[in-house]
């Protein structure tokens, strides 16, 4: 099997590892990827998944939530083995300084050595880069930004979460655990490999313009040269005093063609509203307006299946906001449901990465 | 005068993509996120010297030489 995957609902760490250690199977994996709630010690279960995987790498992060083929998990451990022909092979960097640009360099840096290969001479067809990246740290489009810039590869993952605690984070790499910490890894993988990003959302052609800003904060203070809760209630068409209420609903996207990359708010500090990731002044957004979650998966993994012929394996970087969604409205199960067919592995996120920093959305890396 | 942004902005895709359609289109999406939206600048746009100055920037992290 080039992929396969476990899971174990177990709460001790030995427990829930050897679980899945013995659901993998005896094949030696080239790596392994797993997403661990944080009822984990976190040291304990990057040192029990390596002690386990003793011959392959292992690497993954904490969630909000983890999703397994068929199933959307809580407090639960999910993961995915590599075998020796899914991963002709892989470089695992950590970067612990996450606002300083040289600590991306350095990584890339690696990467080149590494690999014998200028970063922007990559095989594009060959190689994809992994991001899980403490989901605390505000640091994501910074990160993100560095190696677009200096590369032409995927770059996809997920911002780590600590189930709503808002607490702390930990990305895990070959029997450590690291905090206010990203890990990339660098793959060169034996099988073809794609994307799917899709979120459920369509413009309403209204447009905000972020006119006063301040990019350290994620905030916006004027939209359209009017205080941002006022700007945002009068499009969606509510008084100030509800415009919170629409967050999830009516969130605002960078438009990329018809397709939007999502900035989600998250609060009101009086009248500026606060991000989930980066609005930069002058950056035209649009407000949106939701749609079926489920459908929409559905349909934009049917659409890859009918493109490539056929998914072997996926991994999800679920929004935890859609997540939330498919909680109220008992959707969670069918979402799970989508994913029955198909080897994967996921988890919650506190926010996605491709190509940018993005919210609201999932972020799927696609085998065949 | 008009049309340095748009010129420059066709340089670095050009540059960047060699060619390659996918980064063609990757490189633009790049930009949006930017805050150069490709789209939005013609030969008739406006030479703003502060969008210029930061398109420069941007051009040297995208490792393109204007």
């Amino acid at each position: 099997m080039n992929y396969s995957v476990a899971y174990s609902t177990e709460r001790k760490v030995m427990s829930a590892v050897n679980e899945l250690s013995v659901k993998l199977g005896s094949q030696v994996p080239k790596m392994v990827l797993f997403f661990a709630s944080p009822v984990y010690d976190a040291i304990e279960i990057s040192q029990a998944m390596k002690e386990a995987f003793p011959n392959a790498k292992t690497v993954g992060c904490t969630t909000s939530g983890e999703i397994v083929s068929g199933a959307m998990l809580n407090q639960s451990l999910v993961a995915m083995a590599f075998g020796q022909n899914a991963v002709e092979d892989s470089c695992i960097e950590v970067i612990q300084d996450l606002h300083n640009p040289a600590a991306t360099d350095k990584a890339l840096t690696h990467f080149e050595e590494y690999y014998h290969t200028k970063m922007l001479n990559l095989d594009r067809s060959r190689f994809f880069g992994m991001v899980l990246i403490d989901g605390l740290s505000g640091a994501e489009e910074k990160v993100m930004e560095r190696l677009s810039d200096k590369s032409d590869i995927v770059f996809i993952g997920g911002s780590a979460g600590d189930d709503l605690q808002f607490r702390q984070t930990f990305v895990y790499s070959d029997g450590k655990a690291y905090s206010k910490a990203a890990l990339l890894i660098l793959i060169k993988s034996g099988r073809p490999f794609d994307v799917i990003k899709t979120q459920s959302f369509c413009s309403t052609g209204k447009k905000l313009v972020a006119t006063r800003v301040d990019e350290a904060t994620r905030s916006v203070i004027e939209f359209n040269r009017q205080p941002a809760r006022k700007a945002y209630a009068s499009a969606v068409g509510i008084s100030e005093s509800e415009a919170a209420n629409s967050f999830m609903s009516h969130p605002l996207g960078l438009m990329v063609g018809d397709e939007p990359y999502v900035r989600s708010p998250q609060q009101f500090n009086n009248d500026t509203l606060v991000f989930y990731c980066n609005v930069p002044l002058g950056m035209e957004l649009e407000l949106l307006a939701s749609t079926h979650i489920v459908e929409d998966t559905e349909n934009a993994i049917k659409n890859k299946v009918a493109e490539l012929g056929n998914i072997s394996a996926i991994i999800n970087f679920n929004c935890i906001l859609r997540t939330l969604e498919l909680r109220q409205t008992g959707e969670s199960e069918h979402y799970g449901r989508l994913f029955s067919d198909i080897p994967t592995i996921g988890f919650s996120t506190y926010g996605e990465q491709y190509i940018g920093h993005i919210n609201q959305t999932a972020t799927m890396l696609v085998f065949t | 005068m008009a049309g340095k942004i748009h010129m420059m902005i066709e340089k670095i895709v050009r540059e960047r993509a060699k060619g390659d359609p996918i980064i063609e289109s990757t490189t633009k999406t790049k930009l949006i996120l930017k805050g150069f939206d490709p789209n939005k600048f013609s030969a008739t746009s406006a030479d703003d010297l502060q969008l210029i100055v930061k398109l420069k920037q941007v051009a040297s992290d995208l490792g393109v030489s204007l």
